[in-house]
């Protein structure tokens, strides 16, 4: 504790995962310090929503190609989380007397912060993921953990049944207790899937990870060993209903498709909205240019760009120059990407600081619409595609 | 070799009428996400100065909201010094009598720090500029006092109080005038001078007192004439825009379409720093239709843009027709409008089918709030 002070509740972020899936995106960055939406970083939907919500202390646990997120995070002013109590904080694993480790598993990571959150004596911990699109309103979830008298409160989304079978299902009774917990149910019994976000009564989670770091056949992780433990226990777990949007982007696929539902009007997910600001680390970047030649549809444009091809249903990044003459269809053009004339980019994801020669062809409109998210092409960071080069197709 | 910068805010708050009734130069939005603050504080961060004084004297609270702690500049550190400094006390609400006056009110401030020089400037000239350059040319001269000077006069418009010079190779100011041309040969001062701290106290404390109050006029121009003053020329190569008249200001926010010019002074190795507002990314719809114009972060686009400069958060609806305009910050433009050589001040609202022509050297004004 530091001087009596303390907070009443402190989020922790898992930040270490790889994100394999995500392949050459994240072949030298975190997963969620990859760009999205044309200024963000999936982080900042998480740092944002605590923001939002009240929270102002965030454990951030990094372990994999930290250097980037480190960077992008800083001293956490973006989003006001530079604070003299509390704010944002990185934690890596660390040497400790008697053993060091990297962190093993999501429950590992947290069991191996316990000193951290101990130091602000909280009274609810929300354990979050850097790896999902969602606005959400932690504070209101805070209050139903409260009404309903939990130890544990989980966050889930109702999924069409077809689709349950692809998530963590929580089987709750009448009054929303949990009372089974399901992995990628065959023969899902409920609707209700996991977002990953969990609230805990710290006395409690505590208890449990140290049980769970004594258990030498437990794989250290919140889905299969600590809330099916807490359910064991005959803890009192409940779901809370989430109805906005939210999209797990931790595959290619997910990610093309979370950066086009920006442009879908009919999709709940508004990054214009004053009165909920997703905050981003902005670089002094001035307005973009759209020259004569230029067309530009449906799309999203970030600052810093100069615009003289035709862009169409695209997701444009900060600094990034698309010449006369290239087209951009369906895309997601990640930060400062040179597209040279003549060029031709569809259905792709073009990854940071890339260059897409004059006259190169990446990816192709899928031949049958249904498959269109199969089909995506990605371009990794810092990649060349020589001129009049095909990739993709 | 240290340097301290001051910067004027309020000096040519006449010449822009309308667009400065409520707020001084310094605060004046410009080029899509700037004020012309940036410009020249940006400059000086830039040239690694980290003691800044910003002169202001009446109308400056959009100055600093927008300033803040000047966290965005990077001067919101313990080893830096960023004031801004208003009158003591003063109820009255007009220009200073020149910088000279200006500076009297920065004198503790000047004795207060330790750099050996000191750059000041206004805010009026759009330039991307190492000042650092300039004083080790200043320095190497050991003239008294550096003008700095440039030769782009394509935004030129000769001004009373422009002070015009010639110089000879070496850099030594050869003849100095305000308000005259001088000649083929001649260089435009851009109101940014360099001295020592010292010196420039001695200037204040002799001159003000006996109710000389312009550094140019009443300091340099009459010191050359008795020959009692060194002057060095510090030519300045890059574009140089200067925003001395609304015409001029009008016309300068398109000039930074020009690319040579944005790739200067948006140049990545010098950045122009700016408030930051975390807007969300620019979106065009289907029905939108932009050519040659600049479009800054939170703008929904859905009508037709043509020589247009929008800045951040504007929302322009579907079938209005925009030309020659610059759209400032939280303005919504109506279905159907038609806008023509206009400046559309902040927060606007043009209702649909609404109608607003100006001339193109006369563009037409809407204060910041109204409803048209």
């Amino acid at each position: 504790m530091i001087r009596g002070k303390s907070k009443e509740c402190i989020a922790m972020l898992l930040a270490g995962g790889q994100g394999s899936r995500l392949k050459v995106l994240t072949e030298a960055t975190a997963k969620p310090a990859v760009p999205f939406g044309g200024k963000y970083r999936i982080i900042d939907f998480p740092l944002s929503n605590c923001v939002n919500s009240g929270i102002d202390t965030v454990g951030i646990m990094t372990q994999y190609q930290p250097l980037e997120l480190n960077d992008y995070i800083g001293t956490g002013s973006p989003w006001g989380l530079d604070r003299n109590f509390g704010g944002v904080h990185i934690l890596p694993p660390y040497a400790q007397s008697g053993k060091s480790e990297w962190y093993k598993g999501t429950a590992n990571a947290i069991y191996q912060n316990i000193n951290f959150v101990d130091r602000y004596e909280p009274e609810y911990v929300l354990v979050l993921s850097g790896d999902h699109i969602y606005k959400m309103d932690y504070d209101k979830m805070l209050r139903y953990h409260k009404e309903k008298g939990a130890e544990c409160t989980i966050a889930v989304l109702d999924v069409p049944l077809e689709e349950a079978s692809r998530f963590g299902i929580m089987n709750t009774n009448d009054d929303d207790s949990i009372y089974e917990f399901e992995e990628k149910p065959k023969q899902p019994k409920s609707t209700k899937a996991s977002m990953g976000v969990y609230l805990f009564d710290w006395k409690i989670l505590k208890q449990y990870l140290i049980d769970d770091e004594a258990d030498p056949n437990s794989s250290n992780d919140f889905g299969k060993n600590i809330i099916p433990n807490l359910l064991a226990d005959g803890k009192k777990l409940f779901a809370y209903q989430f109805d906005g949007y939210w999209k797990d982007v931790g595959t290619l696929q997910s990610l093309w498709e979370a950066n086009m539902d920006l442009l879908d009007p009919s999709v709940p997910i508004e990054l214009k909205d004053k009165d909920y600001k997703i905050y981003a680390r902005n670089y002094a970047e001035p307005p973009s240019l759209i020259t004569k030649s230029a067309e530009i549809n449906n799309s999203f444009i970030a600052e810093g760009c100069t615009i003289k091809g035709s862009v169409k249903n695209s997701v444009i990044s900060t600094g990034c120059k698309i010449a006369e003459d290239a087209i951009v269809i369906n895309s997601v053009i990640m930060p400062d990407v040179e597209i040279k004339s003549g060029a031709v980019v569809k259905y792709a994801i073009i990854g940071q600081e890339s260059v897409v020669g004059m006259n190169a062809k990446v990816g192709e409109i899928p031949t049958d619409g249904a498959s269109a998210k199969e089909d995506i092409c990605v371009v990794g960071k810092n990649t060349i595609i020589a001129a009049g080069d095909v990739v993709g197709q | 070799m240290k340097m301290t910068g001051i910067i004027f805010s309020n000096v040519y708050d006449t010449s822009l009428g309308d667009l400065t009734m409520k707020r001084t130069v310094a605060s004046l939005p410009f080029g899509g996400r700037y004020r012309l603050v940036d410009f020249v504080l940006s400059n000086m961060v830039n040239s690694g100065i980290s003691s800044i004084g910003l002169i202001t004297k009446y109308n400056y609270q959009s100055l600093m909201d927008h300033l803040g702690s000047g966290a965005e500049w990077d001067l919101s550190r313990k080893n830096a010094n960023f004031y801004i400094l208003p009158p003591f006390a003063s109820g009255v609400t007009n220009v200073y009598r020149g910088n000279l006056e200006a500076l009297s009110n920065a004198v503790q401030f000047l004795q207060s720090i330790k750099p050996d020089y000191v750059v000041m400037c206004d805010t009026t000239v759009i330039c991307n500029i190492n000042y650092k350059k300039a004083l080790a040319a200043h320095v190497a001269s050991g003239a008294d006092v550096t003008v700095i000077a440039s030769r782009d006069l394509r935004a030129y418009e000769s001004v009373d109080s422009d002070l015009v010079l010639t110089k000879d190779e070496s850099g030594k100011a050869t003849d100095l005038a305000i308000g005259q041309d001088l000649g083929d040969d001649s260089l435009v001062g851009m109101g940014m001078f360099i001295v020592e701290r010292k010196f420039l106290l001695s200037i204040i404390n002799n001159y003000v007192s006996r109710g000389r109050y312009s550094f140019e006029k009443d300091f340099l121009l009459s010191r050359f004439a008795d020959d009692s003053v060194n002057v060095n020329v510090y030519e300045f190569k890059g574009p140089v825009l200067r925003n001395h008249s609304i015409l001029s200001y009008f016309k300068n926010n398109f000039r930074i379409m020009d690319e040579a010019i944005r790739e200067d002074i948006f140049t990545t190795k010098a950045p122009i720093y700016t408030k930051v507002r975390d807007e969300a990314p620019a979106y065009y719809a289907e029905s939108s239709s932009v050519s040659d114009s600049l479009v800054a972060d939170g703008c929904v686009i859905k009508g037709k843009l043509e020589n247009t400069v929008v800045f951040r958060d504007v929302t322009v609806d579907e079938g209005a027709k925009i030309k020659n305009a610059i759209i400032m910050q939280g303005t919504t433009i109506g279905r159907g409008a038609k806008i023509e050589n206009a400046i559309i001040d902040k927060n606007v609202t043009i209702s649909a089918g609404a109608t607003l022509v100006g001339g193109s050297s006369s563009p037409i004004i809407v204060h910041k709030g109204d409803t048209i």
